[in-house]
C-alpha cells in the first residue's frame, strides 16, 4: 500500500510526460506534412465549391480537424486519403448549406424574378456550360465525384488515387469511366453551349 | 444523327478516351454522321475534362499554409498553457511526497520485521566499576545467542545483533542486569538439562451431565414402537 501511494504520482507524471512527448512528435510530423498536404485539401475544396475564399476556409478547417485527430490516426500512410475525405465532406456541407441559405434568401428577402447579385468571381465564372457542369456534378453520387475530382488533379496517378482512398484500382477506373459517362449524358443537350465558348 | 447500331459504341469509345475499334473505324469511313457524332462526343468529354482540370488545379493561395500554422499555434497554445501548470503541480506534489517519505521516521510493520535480518547495534558497555564484567555481560546464555560471530565490526566495543523491535528491551535488560546482580547470576546459571521423553497427558475429567427437561415444553416418551404420546 505504501509503495502504491509512493509510486502513483510519479507514474502519473511520467505517463503525462510520455504523452506530451508523443504529442510533440505528432505535431512535428504534422507540420512536415502540412506543406505537402495543404494544397491537396485546398484543391479538393476548390473543386467542389469553385470559390477561392470558401475553399481556403474549408481547407483550413479540414487541416485543423486533421491535426486534432492526427494522434489517433493509427496508420499515418493513410493521412492523405483521410485529409481528402475530411476536406471533401466539409466542402460538400458548405456547398449544401450555402445553397440552402441562398434558397432561403431568395424566398424571403428577394423578389423571385430577380437573380441573386453576382460577385466579381461569379461574373468571371459565369459560363453557361460551367453552370450546367456544376449542376451535373452535384447530381453525381459522392463516391463517383470524389474519384473524378482526384483524377483531374495533376500529380496523382490512378494507382495513387486507389491507394489514397483505399479502393481497388479497377474500382477507381470504372468509377471514373461511369462518372464521365453520366456527366456526358447530362450535358449532351447543352453541347451547343460549348461551341459558343 | 448517328446510326442506332453504333451509337453506344461510339459513346463508349469517346468516354474511354481510347482509339475506336476496327469495326467502328471502318464504319466511320463509310458513315459521315457517325464520324461527326464521335467528334462531338470527343469534344464534349474534352470540355468536361478541361473544366474539371481547371477547377482541380487552381492555384493555391500563398496565405493558406501560414494561416493554418497560425491557427494551429492558437489551438496548441491554450492546450499547453493548461497542461504546463498541471504537470508542474503534479511534479511538485510527487517531490514533496518523496521528501516526506524520506524524512519521516520509519516504523516497520511486524511482518516486515519478521522478514528483516537482525540489525547490528552497539552493545551497552559494562560499567568499569564492575569487578567481574562477564557476570553481567550480554554475552550470557540468553543474550549471547544473538551474537553473530562472522560479522566483522570495526568498532572496538562489543556489539550484538538485535532485531530493531528488541533494541529497547535489550537496553532495559542490560540496565536491569547492571542493577541486580542476583538476576544476572540466575540468568547465567545452567539450566538443568531435560532429556526428551514422551509427553503424557492426563485424561480429561468430565463431570456427569445432568439432563433437565425444558420448562413449558411437553415431554415426549417413546414406547419403542414408533408412537409418541
Amino acid at each position: 500500500m505504501q509503495e502504491l501511494v509512493l509510486s502513483q504520482p510519479v507514474s502519473t507524471v511520467r505517463s503525462e510526460l510520455v504523452r506530451e512527448a508523443a504529442r510533440a512528435d505528432a505535431q512535428r510530423e504534422f507540420e512536415e506534412r502540412l506543406a505537402e498536404c495543404g494544397p491537396l485539401a485546398y484543391r479538393v475544396a476548390r473543386s467542389v465549391l469553385r470559390n477561392t475564399a470558401d475553399a481556403e476556409d474549408v481547407a483550413q478547417e479540414a487541416l485543423l480537424r486533421a491535426y486534432k485527430g492526427f494522434e489517433r490516426l493509427r496508420d499515418r500512410t493513410h493521412f492523405r486519403g483521410w485529409l481528402v475525405r475530411i476536406s471533401f465532406r466539409l466542402a460538400l456541407d458548405k456547398l449544401r448549406s450555402g445553397k440552402r441559405r441562398e434558397q432561403r434568401d431568395t424566398l424571403w428577402s428577394q423578389p423571385a424574378h430577380l437573380p441573386p447579385p453576382l460577385t466579381a468571381e461569379d461574373v468571371v465564372a459565369s459560363n453557361q456550360f460551367q453552370n450546367h457542369l456544376e449542376r451535373a456534378l452535384d447530381g453525381l453520387p459522392e463516391k463517383f465525384r470524389l474519384v473524378l475530382l482526384l483524377s483531374a488533379m495533376e500529380g496523382y496517378t490512378v494507382e495513387e488515387i486507389a491507394a489514397m482512398i483505399g479502393v481497388p484500382l479497377g474500382t477507381v477506373k470504372s468509377r471514373i469511366f461511369l462518372a464521365r459517362k453520366k456527366l456526358a449524358e447530362k450535358l449532351r443537350c447543352h453541347a451547343n453551349t460549348i461551341k459558343r465558348r | 444523327m448517328p446510326c442506332k447500331h453504333y451509337k453506344e459504341a461510339l459513346i463508349e469509345a469517346a468516354a474511354s478516351g481510347a482509339a475506336p475499334s476496327g469495326e467502328l473505324r471502318l464504319h466511320f469511313g463509310e458513315c459521315a454522321s457517325c464520324r461527326e457524332a464521335f467528334a462531338q462526343e470527343q469534344f464534349l468529354f474534352s470540355a468536361i475534362d478541361s473544366d474539371r482540370h481547371a477547377a482541380a488545379n487552381a492555384e493555391v493561395p500563398a496565405s493558406l499554409v501560414p494561416r493554418v500554422r497560425a491557427r494551429l499555434e492558437e489551438t496548441i497554445a491554450p492546450r499547453l498553457g493548461w497542461m504546463q501548470p498541471l504537470v508542474l503541480a503534479s511534479a511538485c506534489v510527487a517531490l514533496a511526497f518523496a521528501v516526506f517519505l524520506m524524512a519521516r521516521p520509519h516504523h516497520a510493520a511486524p511482518e516486515e520485521v519478521a522478514k528483516q535480518g537482525p540489525v547490528m547495534v552497539p552493545a551497552p558497555t559494562a560499567p568499569k566499576t564492575n569487578a567481574n564484567p562477564e557476570k553481567i555481560s550480554p554475552s550470557g546464555s540468553q543474550i549471547g545467542a544473538l551474537r553473530v560471530n562472522h560479522f566483522q565490526v570495526a568498532s572496538s566495543n562489543r556489539e550484538v545483533l538485535v532485531p530493531p523491535d528488541e533494541r529497547e528491551g535489550l537496553a532495559h535488560l542490560v540496565a536491569t542486569l547492571n542493577e541486580r546482580r542476583d538476576f544476572a547470576v540466575a540468568l547465567r546459571a545452567q539450566r538443568p538439562e531435560k532429556k526428551d521423553g514422551l509427553v503424557t497427558v492426563d485424561p480429561l475429567q468430565i463431570s456427569d451431565i445432568e439432563i433437565k427437561p425444558l420448562e413449558g415444553t411437553e415431554t415426549e416418551t417413546s414406547d419403542g414402537a414408533g408412537e409418541t404420546h
